[in-house]
């Protein structure tokens, strides 16, 4: 079998001045990387995830073992040309503006005049840096330097995308455009390679997972399965006390046990809510305008003869539109009131979209935990408590339905 | 190639942007035209023009080289170590074309820079006259001895091999030879003093030296005698009287009757300083042999001879003064490409501060070549095996830029001819910094990029 990165014991020792052997960064490392895989390299800091990266693309020699990547030698232009590589901190010249950077880049990889300029309208665009396309990179915040580095990855649309830390120093919206991005990307069929110790980025995007220490990796596998339990987590909007005590009830039926509490809205959710709303009354920013432009840049680059992003265009501008309809109904009505008289719709769904802003911001959180092992029989007899559930509510109130909708569009547009 | 340009244009951006050249720039900018209307010079025209070209293009070469080297030297160095490099070399872009494109950002950018600055000085050079109301005399001296292109001809080179053998045994039956000198160095003083002694006239005596191949842009050019005179008694007012007399070698030599008029002229002239005579270019005979006589009359009284250097020669239009100019800056240019290759080499392998202190030691040993190459000869001639296969070597490998010194042409009106261009373009460009480049072309192919050395 064909892998994108394959690595057969690689291990980089770092010699003082004298040959004395210092530091071994990476360890007999074998690591395989299959093609259309978002693969995490995981670790605490001077584990080796970058020195194996540097390995990877020929900025450091192994000192025994070799690299195979996209089927050749990292250093080797005709790979380079297929490879996007954002490296841990963004590197640029500090004297060439927004525009300039990505133009020397779209150089390098000798794009046409047309091409690149196109390209580079759209990467702006998309990582919401047009405002600011003229100043000099050097005057950029880490964040917008970091917007500009994953532009600069991104110029000769590759089909293998090695990211080093990429969330480092973006806001809370830069990052969740990052993470989107890595999904469209890899249902693109591109290969991605992201290397990280912000846990929460590597489990939202990534298929497959290695976790690096001391050079070796300590435990690989698929994120499904490296975290999987056995637990079930139910959330629903505000529910009253005799509707908590009759869900208690059907659950004390089912021999299972649960657990209520009131959960917290993420702040993420929040944070991305309130610049939402700023952006809405059009507040001046001299920093990166973070907007759902991934969607503008894919349909723009599509006309380029770009297949592959007409694949995204379409779901991209679905999200759009459920975003602005959900902020505006949070804003004048549901905050306070939710806060209030706790009388809220209703909601089970068993995927919950964390980063989506929804209509409620109080839920009821009902986390149960199967006595016995799973098996298909339970599934099957807890759906239907589900149904029983929704349909009861469903009854009693009626803006269960509006709800229901509003949950399923966030849904669907988070699974894309 | 599309790559190579990339990084050019880039590292052109750079020095321009970062403000590397904008201090040399403006500081150019200011002191040529500055020097233009301050230079007097000896108070003549042809001095002050003298002098202007003399510091304009010296300013201009010495601050180009250090802008050349800051600018090579940092555009590699500053990109290693602030790792741009990371982002640029993962790119389809092979490490030689970064280099090479590094060395062509560099040369465009000299040669943007030495176009304007040599604009600059030939305009003022130029226009000067105009800026002075030159007298009529002043104008015609300038004109002959400034904006001109002098070929030289030195008397041909005797060989005087034989003699200095036969002095030698000489020295040796009667066991006068100086014990503390090598064979090599008792030969070597006594060629130049038998040399010298062809080059001495007796009072009363006449001195006949035959230059050949001379060829005048036509006949009503003038042909200039530049010589200096050197005495074995200084007569008492430093002056020395001398007839010339100029024209076909056989009449002067062989009393053999000439088409071609002979000049014959008598004139009185300080010692140890350069003068020169002004000859019509039609006492030239076809055949371009021309004799040029030197009688020493019985009043002076010493004898006169002429130092084998700079002694005696003779000048004569070749070429026009742009032309000239034109060469004098491409001399330039090549001095400036070897310092950005030089540049790129040391960067390749040092830090910025490093490398750049390496590079001015080889900028200023290569400024004073001639120097130091005859110090290292001096020095290493006890440990002569040792020192001609390493150090000897090496040493060559300077180029040496006060041999192609721009203003040693231009000052005297000196025709820098295009052999001469093309023998330090082959030095300095094709084999020095093509050496070079090979160098750090190899050191960085190998370099660990992303390797940091404390």
């Amino acid at each position: 079998m064909d892998y994108a990165i394959e690595t057969f014991s690689l291990t980089k020792v770092f010699s003082d001045w004298w040959g004395r052997d210092k530091v071994i960064a990476v360890d007999d490392l074998n690591l395989r990387i299959q093609y259309n895989e978002v693969f995490g390299l995981l670790g605490p800091n001077g584990s080796g995830k970058t020195t194996t990266l540097k390995l990877l693309l020929g900025l450091l020699y192994p000192t025994k073992g070799r690299a195979v990547i996209l089927g050749g030698d990292g250093a080797d232009p005709k790979i380079n040309a297929k490879i996007g590589f954002l490296p841990e901190e963004s590197y640029l010249y500090r004297y060439l503006n927004a525009r300039e950077t990505l133009d020397f880049y779209g150089r390098l990889f000798g794009l046409a005049a047309k091409v690149r300029k196109m390209r580079i309208e759209s990467l702006l665009d998309m990582v919401g840096l047009k405002a600011v396309a003229n100043r000099p990179v050097g005057t950029f915040s880490k964040g917008m330097a970091r917007r500009i580095g994953l532009a600069q990855a991104l110029i000769n649309d590759p089909d293998l995308l090695i990211l080093d830390e990429p969330t480092t120093g973006l806001d809370p919206i830069g990052t969740r455009q990052i993470k989107d991005l890595v999904l469209k990307l890899a249902e693109r069929g591109k290969t991605i390679l992201l290397c990280s110790h912000l846990l929460a980025d590597v489990e939202d995007v990534c298929d497959r997972i290695a976790i690096l220490y001391g050079g070796r990796i300590q435990a690989e596998g698929k994120v499904k399965d490296l975290l999987q339990t056995n637990k079930k987590q139910i959330t629903t909007s505000d529910l009253s006390d005799t509707a908590v005590e009759r869900i208690k009830q059907i659950l004390q039926d089912e021999h299972a046990q649960c657990e209520i509490t009131s959960p917290m809205d993420k702040l993420e959710t929040f944070f991305i809510k309130t610049v939402a709303i700023a952006q809405e009354h059009a507040q001046p920013t001299s920093g990166a305008v973070s907007t759902t432009q991934i969607g503008d840049f894919l349909a723009a680059a599509s006309s380029g003869d770009n297949i592959l992003d007409k694949l995204v265009s379409a779901t991209v501008s679905e999200e759009t539109t459920t975003e602005t309809l959900k902020t505006r109904q949070v804003v004048p009505t549901e905050v306070p009131e939710s806060k209030t008289d706790k009388e809220l719709l209703s909601k089970l769904s068993k995927t919950v979209e964390p980063a989506q802003p929804k209509p409620v911001i109080q839920n009821e959180k009902i986390k149960t935990e199967s006595v016995e092992p799973k098996t298909f029989e339970k599934e099957h007899v807890k759906k239907s408590i589900l149904d029983r559930l929704t349909g009861r509510f469903a009854e009693r109130d009626e803006h269960i339905e509006q709800a229901e909708e509003n949950k399923s569009q966030t849904g669907d547009a988070g699974d894309a | 190639m599309r790559s190579i340009w990339a990084v050019a244009i880039n590292t052109i951006r750079q020095a321009l942007r970062l403000k590397i050249a904008a201090a040399f720039i403006i500081l150019l900018l200011i002191l040529l035209p500055v020097m233009g209307v301050s230079v007097t010079g000896d108070g003549t025209l042809k001095g002050r023009l003298q002098t202007f070209v003399s510091y304009g293009l010296s300013l201009t070469s010495i601050l180009l080289c250090l802008l050349t080297i800051v600018v090579s030297v940092y555009s590699l160095t500053s990109d290693i170590k602030q790792r741009q490099i990371y982002t640029v070399i993962t790119k389809p872009i092979r490490r030689f074309q970064f280099l090479l494109g590094k060395l062509l950002g560099v040369a465009l950018l000299d040669i943007a820079l030495l176009f304007l600055f040599s604009i600059i000085i030939y305009g003022i050079t130029v226009f000067m006259p105009g800026f002075y109301n030159a007298t009529a005399t002043e104008l015609t001296e300038a004109d002959n001895e400034f904006y001109t292109a002098r070929a030289s001809l030195a008397p041909p080179d005797i060989d005087v091999s034989k003699e200095v053998e036969e002095v030698y045994s000489k020295l040796k039956k009667a066991g006068q030879l100086p014990e503390t000198m090598s064979y090599n160095e008792i030969i070597k003083q006594l060629t130049s003093v038998t040399k010298l002694e062809r080059r001495a006239v007796a009072p009363g005596y006449i001195l006949p030296l035959l230059f050949t191949g001379i060829k005048p842009i036509g006949p009503n050019e003038s042909l200039f005698i530049r010589f200096k005179y050197d005495v074995a008694v200084t007569p008492t007012d430093s002056q020395i009287i001398g007839r010339w007399l100029v024209g076909d070698y056989r009449q002067i030599q062989y009393g053999e009757k000439s088409d071609t008029p002979i000049y014959d002229a008598t004139y009185k002239h300080s010692i140890r300083t350069i003068h020169e005579i002004e000859v019509p270019a039609s006492v030239v005979p076809a055949d371009g042999r021309l004799c040029v006589a030197f009688a020493n009359p019985p009043i002076n009284n010493t004898v006169v001879f002429f130092p084998i250097e700079d002694g005696l020669e003779v000048l004569y239009k070749a070429d026009t003064f742009t032309g000239n100019f034109v060469r004098v800056v491409l001399l330039i240019f090549f001095r400036l490409v070897f310092l950005a290759s030089l540049g790129i080499l040391a960067a390749s392998f040092l830090s910025f501060p490093v490398a750049i202190l390496f590079c001015l030691v080889i900028f200023f040993t290569a400024t004073f070549s001639n120097f130091v190459i005859e110090s290292f000869n001096f020095l290493g001639r006890n440990l002569s095996s040792v020192y001609s296969y390493t150090v000897k070597p090496v040493i060559q490998l300077l180029p040496q830029f006060d041999k192609f010194n721009p203003t040693k042409f231009l000052i005297p009106a000196r025709l820098l001819s295009w052999i001469l261009v093309a023998k330090a373009a082959a030095l300095m460009v094709c084999v020095k910094s093509l050496l070079l480049l090979l160098i750090a072309l190899l050191i960085f192919s190998f370099k660990e990029i992303a390797r940091i050395i404390v």
